[in-house]
């Protein structure tokens, strides 16, 4: 059993693993996979690939509206959820399963799918709207949605919104006072959740900003890497690791306060 | 009865159903009355064409995608929560587990296709070691562009999302249970099927929801390994940059008011499902 289980744990390892190790060597390493072979594993690795592509103007571009609409869709979720999930909780709880199912509905309406309702309804009446790379924000939000708003939900009933708001408004305090002084200051944990998840909804977001032909990094990254195939992987590998590091901030921050990223439930 | 609800409550709601109104049920609503009236007045033949021919052939094919991806994902990740539970010993493991899986879970898209592609691609490193080692890789029909490819590459971000669905409940099975059915007589088969899987059963079902959708809907990874697979994803796209062949674009409408009536049809299905084993472990 126990030597069955350490083999599995292994295997899996590997699988995790390899892939990742393969792409380093293809994007550092200027050796052919035909002329590779174990004595040549050592020569030829240079990060110059990649060195070159953060020259790139396009990249440049493409890099700086992905960061762009990353802060703004973070901001947005914040905005529109913050307040209206710590209300549900502490004043109108019999919303919460109304609040569930809305913020579940994204998820059965996928990017490649919501594009062409989108295409179909403001291409026609606010084209200006779409013309915008910015248009994309409030599309990131919505997918988001069932995973930032669990996570803020999540953090409320943690740290026991209600009876804070209670205690709160006993001694005289407003609903925003409580909301901005109380409830945000104990609530880190999970705004950073929301935020980590949303940032790397962004960062790896593809079909819907192809199919409406904008310019952002996963998009950039798909045309640059057929006409550079090894700085491409290097990019893409670059990208793969700013996620992960982005979602492994959001981890250490949530188990620091004894939380878990957890992923949406129904 | 009325419900009332105080002003704050109404104040930060109304922007919210606005916007998910606008920018959800709108485009929903707008797509489902076009799939309805192709070329301009009622009728179902947009809807009947969406799931014929070689369109039927993408709907098949995406649920088998998205059901074995789905539920090897499922099992894969459900036996890595069940393994890493009893496991105490090397005590970095069960964090980075933990931490990699938050990671991984959200790898999909562009950057995991080229990993495989550079790992077990035709050019791949994994394909020429195997190759060496006497196992023509792309020559056994194995290709990362087709059904099974896909497969291997979308369990990648699978099995870490189930591990990260199961690890609560399955953090949840106290080891006194065990031991108190084991005093009690019952063997450890009887444990597992009366008392921790009844336990395990609705999130096992919802992360497998979480999995069939997930895969049912991925894009960029499919698009990198294979632009002309034919999958639902990939079919929409194509009739969606195609569209100057009038009567093309009711047709994308109809095959996506299908993809999310059949989205949602799970959704609820799994609701259901989930009810019932709540009940089941209840009683």
């Amino acid at each position: 059993m126990k030597v069955l289980r350490t083999i599995f744990l292994i295997l899996l390892g590997l699988y995790f693993f390899v892939p990742l190790l393969a792409m380093a060597r293809f994007a550092f390493q200027s050796v052919p996979v035909v002329l590779l072979t174990p004595e040549k594993l050592l020569e030829g690795w240079s990060i110059s690939g990649l060195i070159e592509v953060f020259g790139n103007p396009e990249f440049q571009r493409a890099t700086i509206v992905s960061l762009q609409l990353m802060v703004l869709a973070i901001v947005l979720t914040l905005v529109l959820l913050l307040p209206l999930a710590a209300l549900v909780e502490i004043r109108a709880p019999q919303l919460r399963t109304l609040m569930t199912a809305i913020t579940l509905l994204p998820w059965v309406v996928p990017p490649v799918a919501l594009v062409v309702g989108v295409a179909a309804t403001f291409r026609n009446t606010v084209p200006w709207f779409l013309a915008s790379p910015y248009s994309l924000v409030p599309f990131y939000v919505l997918w988001a949605l069932p995973f930032s708003y669990r996570a803020l939900d999540a953090g409320l009933r943690s740290i026991g919104a209600r009876t804070l708001y209670e205690a709160a408004r006993v001694m005289g305090a407003s609903t925003f006072t409580i909301i901005v002084r109380v409830l945000v200051p104990n609530m880190i944990g999970a705004i950073i959740a929301a935020s980590v998840l949303t940032a790397a909804l962004v960062l790896g977001e593809f079909a819907f900003a192809a199919l409406l032909l904008k310019e952002t990094l996963p998009t950039f990254m798909a045309e640059f890497q057929r006409s550079e195939p090894r700085a491409g992987m290097a990019l893409a590998l670059a990208v793969m690791l700013l996620t992960a590091l982005i979602i492994g901030i959001g981890v250490r921050a949530l188990r620091k306060r004894g939380m878990d990223l957890q992923a949406a439930g129904v | 009865m009325r419900r009332r609800f105080d002003t704050a409550t109404v104040i930060v709601a109304v922007p919210f159903l606005a916007f998910v109104g606008l920018f959800l049920f709108l485009p929903v609503i707008g797509l489902a009355i076009k799939a309805f009236t192709p070329g301009g007045s009622f009728g179902f033949s947009a809807m009947q064409r969406a799931i014929e021919g070689s369109y039927r052939t993408a709907f098949i094919n995406s649920l088998a995608l998205a059901a074995t991806s789905a539920i090897l994902g499922g099992l894969l990740g459900l036996l890595l929560a069940l393994s890493l539970r009893s496991l105490q010993r090397p005590k970095w493991l069960r964090s980075t587990v933990d931490s990699w899986s938050a990671v991984a879970a959200q790898l999909g898209g562009i950057p995991l296709a080229f990993a495989f592609i550079a790992a077990i691609g035709t050019q791949g490193v994994i394909t020429k070691v195997l190759g060496l080692a006497g196992f023509d890789l792309p020559d056994s029909g194995f290709s990362l562009s087709e059904f099974w490819g896909l497969v291997l590459v979308y369990l990648y971000f699978q099995i870490p999302l189930m591990f990260l669905v199961m690890m609560p409940a399955v953090g949840g099975l106290k080891n006194t249970w065990a031991e108190a059915a084991s005093i009690m007589g019952a063997s450890p088969g009887r444990y597992w099927r009366s008392v921790a899987l009844p336990l395990l059963v609705p999130s096992f079902l919802g992360g497998l929801l979480l999995l069939f959708v997930n895969s049912f809907a991925a894009y960029a990874t499919a698009y990198v390994l294979n632009p002309g697979a034919q999958i639902v994803p990939l079919q929409i796209r194509f009739l969606l940059q195609g569209n100057v062949i009038t009567g093309e674009q009711d047709l994308a409408y109809a095959i996506v008011l299908w993809t999310i009536s059949l989205l949602l049809a799970s959704l609820l299905l799994i609701a259901i499902l989930q009810r019932r084993t709540a009940k089941w472990a209840a009683t």
